[in-house]
């Protein structure tokens, strides 16, 4: 199995997504995330310099410059003021969920053959797993995992996973597109950010296995 | 043994002198940079060998309490560990061609740990049982990344000899420098561990918190000390030297050198990772022990992924 | 660029200024009047293809309008002006017993204009990127809505909403991503919905199958489908009634709509795919989980919140048929009917206050108004004979009988009768019996205007709807 550069940047993405995992401490999992958001808009304009297609480029500037340093700076900023300190309790301890995330890339792989069509040329099967472990990385993170912030980044890692899967299968979306997907989704974490202020002011923790008021 | 050409001499004396003379040497980078880092002078390069010599003028004194096990245990692990640097591939020449085994090696080191283990207990005081508990849970945790990481290796080889799998001549490994490169890495966060530097264990400290490798050497003195020192030193040379034949591995530019360049690389490659061990430890505190386990997890998830691209090497 | 573009501005700078305008009488006296405008301008700009004249008005590439949507958009602004005008209202009340910062007030008209416009234009989207950004935008501009009361249970609806809603529509654009590698695959790669259903029989099939069933999940979970719906009675209960007017008559169409465009695509490449019967089969499995959650329940918002989680089972299984119209006609009935009850819920629980079932009674003798409309619009939405979505309901039972699906049909019924026993009874309770709790006597004399105003359209719709006029399958 030799990779080329195409498929070893996207593994890289979703091995150090799967990192993500391994710790319950936000700040170190928020420093992950921001790597591995770098691999991907590498990941981005080395596809834009295979295909020559320029918008690429600006997309994979965009990715980095929102994703992977302004939303990882505001949530920093916001488990500051929250004063959250570090870590949380988790329902699966941290290091067995990052064993299932090295476990997803096996499952990955082999919906990745079963799915027909998907491996368009040269045989791009590696680049839908990689993106596909992504995506189950970020919904492990969201469901194992009691804190608010914990949760955001959860939500973050899986739009990675699509976003690598829709330019790893198809080259890119058309550049309004993305601009826009990339804007929401800053809106979107900005949003999720504030309200997390008035959890913690309003609930004095931000643990949502507890937010449990409204049921039938 | 093969015939006497100028090369295998040249290659003998270099490795005998290398195995023999380095390890205190590493120990030494490694206390320098550490106090480069905190803005001091520290002791010169060499002050280990002194420090070794200086050990060995000493008298001994022994507890009362102690049997036949504590006075040997220094000796045995000397003499399993100078096996080990013949059998293990900690640089990438070898005088020579003996088959060193995967399961041997990693046993050979499960055996200096139990002599060690058995010593510290053999003294009967509380530090030695308590160390030799900690040391035990973190080899009972290391196993299985260290075993993956060397296994998968040895999968795509087809072979357990790692005498076969280190030697730049194996085709199917040539074209894996993923598999290398995490394979380095997870053995790396090993060695870490295993050789009781930052962030699991104080090395320069003897307080109760932080202690576990030192815990249990704690009772030697005079000669038995020097040779524990410096079997601690040759241990080091050997993980980092593993940890470093598969990081150069991974750059496809050893494959295809001569063994000169090779050599002089491997063992530059070691003191440098030293100094990056220095590195971490000044950076890099001490972790609470229950937190531990998640660090070692790390080392576990690098080696499945070691796994991983074993198994689907044929994709 | 075109007169269209007048369709967003006026929402737009609405927004705007409501936000900047420091007196905030002002804003609550002329964002309705504003809004009614509004109504006519939309009107006016897409008669050509009211009428039927043309079969799609142009903006931009990307962004086009067809007779659906041109009369989605009627509803929806008809359905924000509405609760707008009786917020005015509901806020007086408000002040009364607790007074309401001007910040969260300016805000809060602030957004309701942003979501009128993003709704707006998910109608207009003609391409499947625009639509997904669209229906974020309407879940971003609604999360400020539903936070407004900013106590401990409306933030954690708001979170929950938040969470899932994005979570579900990041789904969402996967199926996206899919439709888009399926017609790459088919060497026409394109976006736009119009191309895509031009071009279906060209893209790669199982790509296609799975890019719906995401985009069905995803947008489903918007929309509030039976197993991912838990957001849907937090939020609506939490928020205040016009708001929770809005979210249910308005916000469920919009996904809905999605849903609609993308099944398009799929009934395009192939008209009888076992992926396709699986939006009736998921409609039903809505309204009959819906109905029996109906049987009991606590409290009165979330009464409605359920009602509207049945009502969007049977949309959806009105689009599982592939009929327009019929989808048409449930959505409308259906929001008109919904906003007039949360907006009485609105104006009892605030003369109660208290939203609880077991201490809501005896409001026809408080007002004879109020519970004479509650009891009419109750009848309304659970599709009673001389309303609206009795014709509309009676339309899908039809068409589920002559497509052969009898077992749609027997579920659909249980649950329809269910649901209706299950409402009659809690509205029963809360009109009649002897008044436990007092009223506040003071309210407002325009309280019950809007209320009554859609009440007596949407019997009038019913008098004058004909079965067999929706029944016809335009395909």
């Amino acid at each position: 199995m030799v990779l080329d550069t195409f498929e070893a940047l996207a593994m890289l993405a979703a091995m150090l997504g799967i990192l993500i995992l391994g710790t319950n401490d936000l700040r170190t999992n928020l420093a992950f995330y921001s790597m591995h958001t770098t691999a991907i808009a590498a990941e981005t304009a080395w596809i834009g310099h295979l295909t020559h297609e320029n918008h690429l480029f600006w997309i994979a500037g965009c990715v980095f410059l929102i994703k992977s340093v302004s939303i990882p700076y505001f949530l920093k900023w916001v488990i500051r003021k929250v004063d959250v300190g570090t870590d949380t309790g988790a329902f699966i301890a941290a290091p067995l969920s990052m064993h299932l995330g090295a476990f997803t890339v096996g499952l990955s792989y082999l919906i990745s053959k079963q799915i027909p069509g998907l491996v368009g040329d040269a045989d791009s099967t590696l680049g839908s797993t990689a993106a596909m472990s992504i995506l189950f990385t970020g919904v492990l993170l969201m469901l194992t995992r009691r804190a608010a912030i914990s949760q955001i980044v959860g939500f973050l890692v899986l739009e990675n996973g699509i976003y690598l899967f829709a330019v790893t299968q198809t080259h890119g979306m058309p550049l309004l597109v993305e601009m826009g997907l990339l804007l929401e989704v800053l809106v979107a974490v900005m949003v999720a950010g504030l309200l997390l202020f008035n959890i913690k002011k309003s609930f004095e923790h931000i643990d949502v296995s507890q937010m449990t008021e409204l049921k039938d | 043994m093969s015939s006497f050409t100028p090369e295998k001499v040249i290659e003998t004396v270099a490795f005998l002198a290398t195995l023999f003379l380095l390890p205190p040497l590493l120990v030494g980078v490694i206390r320098k940079t550490k106090a480069r880092m905190q803005n001091r002078i520290g002791a010169p390069y060499f002050q280990p060998y002194y420090d070794l010599l200086k050990l060995l003028n000493k008298n001994e004194t022994i507890s009362k309490h102690t049997s036949w096990m504590f006075r040997s245990t220094a000796a045995f692990n000397f003499s399993f560990l100078v096996v080990l640097a013949f059998l293990a591939p900690w640089t990438s020449f070898h005088p020579v061609e003996i088959n060193g085994d995967l399961f041997l090696i990693l046993y050979l080191f499960g055996l200096c740990r139990f002599f060690t283990v058995l010593s510290a207990l053999d003294a009967g005081s509380a530090f030695g049982g308590f160390g030799a508990s900690r040391e035990v849970t973190l080899a009972l945790l290391l196993e299985p990344a260290v075993m993956m990481c060397l296994a998968s290796l040895g999968v795509v080889a087809q072979t357990s000899n790692l005498t076969d799998v280190f030697n730049y001549t194996n085709v199917s490994l040539s074209t894996q420098p993923a598999l290398w490169f995490l394979a380095g890495m997870g053995l790396f966060l090993a060695s870490l561990v295993e050789l009781s530097r930052m962030p699991a264990d104080d090395p320069t400290t003897h307080l109760e918190l932080t202690m576990v490798h030192e815990a249990m050497i704690l009772e030697n003195s005079a000669a038995n000390l020097a040779l524990t020192e410096y079997s601690h030193c040759l241990k080091i040379l050997i993980l980092l030297g593993i940890s470093c034949q598969c990081l150069l591995h991974a750059c496809p530019y050893f494959w295809h050198t001569t063994a000169l360049i090779r050599g002089g690389a491997s063992v530059l490659a070691i003191v440098m990772m030293a100094a990056f061990v220095a590195l971490i430890e000044s950076v890099a505190v001490k972790l609470r022990w229950t937190k531990l386990p998640e660090f070692i997890a790390y080392s576990v998830a690098m080696s499945i992924f070691c796994v991983l691209i074993a198994l689907g090497r044929n994709l | 660029m075109n007169d269209l573009v007048w369709i967003f501005v006026l929402p737009a700078l609405l927004a705007l200024f409501s936000y900047i305008i420091r007196d905030i009488r002002l804003t609550r006296k002329m964002v309705p009047l504003v809004i009614w405008f509004q109504l006519f301008v939309a009107a006016f700009l897409l008669i050509p293809v009211l009428h039927g004249q043309v079969v799609r008005m142009d903006l931009t590439p990307g962004l086009a309008i067809d007779k659906l949507g041109a009369y989605f958009v009627l509803l929806t602004t008809f359905v924000v002006a509405c609760c707008i005008t009786h917020a005015d209202y509901f806020f007086a009340v408000h002040e009364r017993s607790e007074l309401i910062p001007a910040q969260h007030l300016r805000i809060f008209y602030g957004c309701v204009n942003l979501f009128l416009t993003a709704m707006t234009l998910v109608f207009f989207c003609d391409s499947l990127g625009y639509l997904w950004i669209a229906i974020e935008a309407t879940t971003l501009s609604s999360a400020p809505l539903v936070y407004f009361e900013r106590n401990k249970n409306a933030l954690e609806a708001t979170w929950k909403y938040l969470i899932i809603c994005s979570v579900g529509i990041a789904f969402a654009l996967l199926g996206t991503v899919f439709v888009f590698a399926a017609s790459q695959r088919g060497n026409c790669p394109s976006l736009n919905i119009s191309e895509l259903t031009a071009n279906a029989k060209l893209l790669n099939f199982p790509l296609l199958q799975l890019g719906f069933i995401f985009s069905l999940l995803g947008y489903g979970t918007k929309a509030g489908i039976f197993p991912l719906h838990s957001w849907l009675p937090d939020a609506h209960s939490e928020a205040p009634a016009p708001a929770s007017a809005m979210l249910s008559g308005a916000l469920l169409n919009c996904a809905l709509f999605g849903i609609w465009k993308v099944s398009n695509i799929l009934l395009a490449a192939q008209p009888n795919s076992h992926t396709y019967h699986l939006v009736a089969l998921l409609g039903t499995v809505t309204v009959f989980a819906a109905s029996l959650l109906l049987l009991r329940q606590h409290s009165f918002k979330r009464l409605w919140a359920y009602s509207s989680i049945e009502n969007v089972g049977l949309m959806l299984f009105a689009i599982g048929f592939g009929s327009g119209p019929l989808f048409f006609l449930q959505a409308l009935n259906h929001s008109l009917a919904k906003v007039a009850l949360f907006l009485l819920t609105g104006n009892i629980t605030q003369a109660a206050g208290t939203k609880k079932l077991s201490k809501l009674h005896g409001v026809i003798e408080d007002s004879p108004v109020w519970a004479g409309l509650l009891a009419l619009a109750a009848l309304a939405v659970a599709g009673a004979p001389p309303f609206g979505a009795f014709v509309a309901e009676m339309s899908m039972l039809t068409l589920s009988l002559n497509d052969q699906r009898l077992y749609l049909a027997f579920f659909m019924l249980v649950a329809l009768a269910i649901s209706f026993i299950a409402i009659c009874t809690h509205v029963g309770r809360v009109i009649f019996g002897a008044a436990k709790q007092g009223f506040v006597a003071w309210r407002p004399k325009q309280a019950s205007i809007i209320p009554a105003m859609l009440v007596i359209c949407t019997l009038i719709l019913g008098l004058t709807l004909k079965t067999d006029t929706w029944t016809m399958i335009p395909r």
